[in-house]
């Protein structure tokens, strides 16, 4: 799937350095690139099948608890241990992973459709529309994200999954908007959309035929790395008591738990941790694996 | 006016929890000595002072504050008060007798002043009482006189007050005064224990400027305040030379205020302060960072969850008993607070004065087979169950661990909800919208009656937390053991109470409550009565 959005630029003018590049982007692909798509890959398939993966072991059930069993370490059939509640850290971890990757989606998901359909907006027609999402844009930004989304969720009955998902959204979007506008705008003045407008096709259909599919490569690889950056704030919201509620199972509430008792087991913490830590490395390098691959710049 | 009432009573519960959270107080005194100038009473004071950690005080009258308990009783002295032997002795008042338990003659120990030198007199309580009562000063702790004759007609429910004076005082002579109470009433001699504030005395200094007495309280007590109390700052007191009761073991007390517990508990980590409380959660912690130096002091206060008495789910006595049956207490108590909590056999704290422990029977021990046996029995409960309970207070794991239990042994589908905070928390409540609650009682004196009367009666201040439970049959008995002729009688009294009570089953009793402190080396052992420490008695080490 994410192979899928690394096309080759078409036509890369370049014939002379082409050689060196392919042998450079090869190097990029096994390493930077095919280390962090492996683990986000296994991850994803954690997330989509989690009573496999969490089973691989033992019960599997992350709800399966015994107070007996209370901080104990490792045992047969529960590699990673048990946390305070008994409940085994294994099939809560792998359990753990859905959420976070699915609020990470969706909230990047909702952050560039807004900033897409804004960003393009104003950097099309300019004037007042470029004037009025500047100055959102710039409001939005004015606001800390992090206590905007404290704010807003503190005042959020029931923190589901979505709701948490749409808040990082909607504080998410403005700096991708502003690049959608600026990627947009220097599209705008290219003579093929000069020549679409002077065959006087629709502003809708030179915006989705001819102006956005050149203009959104951008934006695709931040949106990428904002990935990494929501399934942090989700986790750090979490962590707060303002992000995602029990009975959820994320990896910010087994942080949140396990921080309470780190100095007498200090495994509760580790684990969730060390997932949280290695989603968000992977998804970030990924991010950076694309840029280097998709910015002629850079790759020069 | 039921608006307003009702948000008291919230909040008294907030501060009651409060308390309990953060009874302990830090001493420290390092450096007092060197703050002082370095003279040889400032060197002395380093010696024998100590720090205290405690939350920032809210009001030092007396009869106006939630939060501020460390202070007052440092700087006050009660008439009674619990000894280490939690026994109640008699501390400014020399005697307080009753033929029939509805009129009390107090008499007070000659010899005795206020930090101004003012002498102690009758008219200092009567006054005193009288101000606390009377419904415009809007004092918070008046409902502490709430049994004393004319008590409705200086602070009536509705409407303006008829009295200035509660007309159940009654000055004798200048050591004695006479309380009429509105029903007999044999635990009145614990009700003028340490808890209730609102029953200490002030000078007639205080009425002159009352805003001024609120900042420099002038009390009975074996500490008077060095310097007015300023925001932020340090409350400072220092021994009072002409106390005539029990001299202190310390010459000085710093209460430093902390924001939260945790930066406390550091500080005293770090030797800053020499007492500092410790929140439930943490007591795994603790004992590893502080081993022998962590205390955990037996305390009246009580857990519990109640139910919503909206929910026809829970209407059936025998849904609320499988409930308590699968819960196993002491698998938690372990877990979760490292053995340092009391699991409930009754509905008071087992530490209480004649409480009947094992009241509750089989309905408070662990059987998960019968528990869900039972709840078959009854039909079983359809549908989500939501335990409610205040965040951020650490009781994450403990709520946690009841709602696994509850969905484990039972089968069926109980989670923990944290409301944002308290406000969410006693709001969720007041409009219904819950399914199960947390509930907690913290008595103000050492008597079952304090705990029975405020949550299992419709005027208690902590009925709401029972779900609004009341029964005719448990008042009248309520009120037979308030006048049984003697203390062991009254202990009768409440054991029939609680089996009345629990015959109803209208909560599911968790833990007994034992406070936490944790000390510096300075401190060689803590004086404690009731779950709270005397910090005037503090023995220091070497």
């Amino acid at each position: 799937m994410l192979d899928a959005q690394i096309p080759e630029p078409a036509g890369a003018p370049e014939p002379a350095g082409a050689a060196r590049l392919t042998a450079r982007r090869r190097a990029v692909r096994r390493w930077s690139f095919a280390a962090p798509a492996a683990a986000l890959a296994a991850l994803v398939a954690c997330s989509i099948f989690p009573a496999f993966f969490a089973g691989l072991f033992g019960h599997g059930d992350p709800r399966d608890c015994d107070l007996h069993l209370s901080a104990e370490g490792p045992a047969p059939g529960h590699p990673f241990g048990f946390d305070v509640q008994g409940c085994d850290v294994w099939a809560n971890v792998v359990f753990g992973a859905r959420s976070s990757i699915v609020v990470g989606l969706m909230a990047t998901l909702i952050a560039v459709a807004i900033a897409v359909a804004l960003g393009t907006w104003a950097g099309f027609y300019g004037g007042w529309a470029d004037q009025v999402v500047s100055r959102l844009t710039e409001v939005f930004l004015g606001f800390p994200f992090l206590l905007g989304a404290i704010v807003v969720l503190n005042s959020v009955g029931q923190r589901s999954p979505w709701a948490v998902s749409a808040v990082l959204g909607v504080f998410g979007w403005p700096t991708m908007a502003r690049l959608v506008r600026g990627s947009v705008r220097s599209v705008r003045g290219l003579d093929y959309v000069v020549a679409a407008t002077t065959m006087g096709l629709s502003g809708r259909r030179i915006i989705l035929r001819h102006v956005l599919p050149n203009a959104l490569t951008p934006v695709l690889i931040l949106a990428t790395i904002s990935i990494g950056a929501v399934i942090v704030a989700e986790s750090s919201l979490t962590y707060l008591g303002v992000g995602l509620q029990p009975p959820a199972i994320s990896w910010g509430l087994q942080i949140a738990a396990g921080s309470r008792h780190f100095q007498t087991a200090p495994h509760i913490l580790i684990w969730p941790s060390l997932f949280l830590a290695v989603t968000v490395l992977a998804v970030i390098m990924i991010g950076e694996a694309l840029r280097t691959a998709l910015d002629p710049k850079r790759a020069a | 006016m039921k608006q307003p009432a009702k948000l008291q009573r919230a909040v008294a519960l907030a501060a009651v929890a409060a308390l309990a959270a953060s009874l302990g107080a830090c001493g420290q005194s390092k450096d007092d000595g060197d703050k002082g100038g370095g003279g040889p009473s400032g060197a002395a004071h380093a010696d024998t002072g100590i720090s205290v950690a405690i939350q920032e005080p809210d009001h030092l009258t007396p009869g106006n504050h939630y939060s501020s308990y460390e202070i007052l009783i440092a700087v006050f002295s009660p008439l009674t008060i619990l000894n280490d032997q939690e026994e109640l002795e008699f501390l400014q008042a020399e005697s307080v007798d009753s033929e029939d338990a509805i009129t009390w003659t107090i008499k007070l120990r000659d010899g005795w002043t206020f930090h101004n030198g003012e002498p102690v007199t009758a008219q200092s309580y009567v006054d005193a009482w009288n101000h606390t009562a009377y419904g415009p000063n809007a004092w918070v702790n008046s409902g502490q006189l709430r049994n004393v004759v004319g008590y409705d007609q200086t602070h009536p429910v509705e409407g303006e007050p008829t009295a200035t004076e509660l007309a159940g005082l009654k000055v004798v002579d200048d050591l004695t005064f006479t309380v009429e109470l509105v029903g007999a009433d044999r635990q009145f001699p614990f009700q003028l224990s340490d808890g209730q504030t609102g029953l200490y005395p002030m000078p007639q200094a205080a009425y002159e400027d009352l805003d001024a007495f609120d900042k420099l309280p002038i009390g009975n007590g074996p500490f008077k305040m060095a310097k007015a109390w300023e925001s932020g700052q340090d409350v400072v007191v220092e021994a009072y030379a002409d106390y005539a009761g029990p001299a202190p073991t310390i010459s000085q007390i710093n209460f430093r205020t902390y924001i939260d517990t945790d930066t406390a508990y550091t500080d005293a980590l770090a030797g800053e302060v020499d007492i500092a409380a410790v929140a439930g959660a943490k007591v795994a912690i603790a004992a590893q960072d502080f081993g022998e130096r962590l205390h955990s002091l037996d305390a009246p206060g009580v857990d519990f969850l109640g139910f919503n008495p909206a929910d026809e789910r829970f209407s059936d006595v025998r849904v609320r008993q499988a409930f308590s049956m699968a819960i196993d207490r002491a698998a938690i108590n372990e877990a979760i607070y490292s053995g340092a909590q009391i699991p409930s056999t009754s509905l008071t704290a087992s530490t209480m004065p004649g409480s009947p422990e094992g009241v509750c029977g089989k309905y408070c021990e662990f059987d998960p087979a019968a528990a869900k046996s039972l709840l078959e029995e009854a039909g079983g409960v359809e549908g989500a169950v939501e335990i409610l309970f205040p965040g951020g207070w650490g009781l994450e794991d403990v709520f946690e661990a009841y709602a696994n239990q509850l969905r484990q042994n039972l089968e069926i589908d109980v989670t923990a909800l944290p409301a944002t905070d308290w406000a969410e928390f006693t709001d969720k409540i007041a409009t219904g919208d819950y399914h199960i609650n947390r509930g907690r009682w913290g008595a103000l004196y050492p008597s079952q009656q304090d705990t029975l009367h405020s949550l299992y009666t419709a005027a208690g201040d902590g009925n709401f937390a029972t779900g609004g439970y009341s029964n005719p049959q448990v008042d009248a008995l309520l009120a037979a053991a308030d006048a049984a002729p003697t203390l062991e009688d009254s202990f009768e009294g409440y054991r029939a109470v609680q089996e009345a009570i629990l015959a109803d089953f209208p909560v599911i009793p968790t833990f007994g409550n034992r406070y936490l402190y944790v000390t510096s080396d300075r401190i060689a052992d803590l004086h404690s009565a009731a779950g709270s420490v005397r910090f005037a008695y503090v023995e220091l080490a070497g």
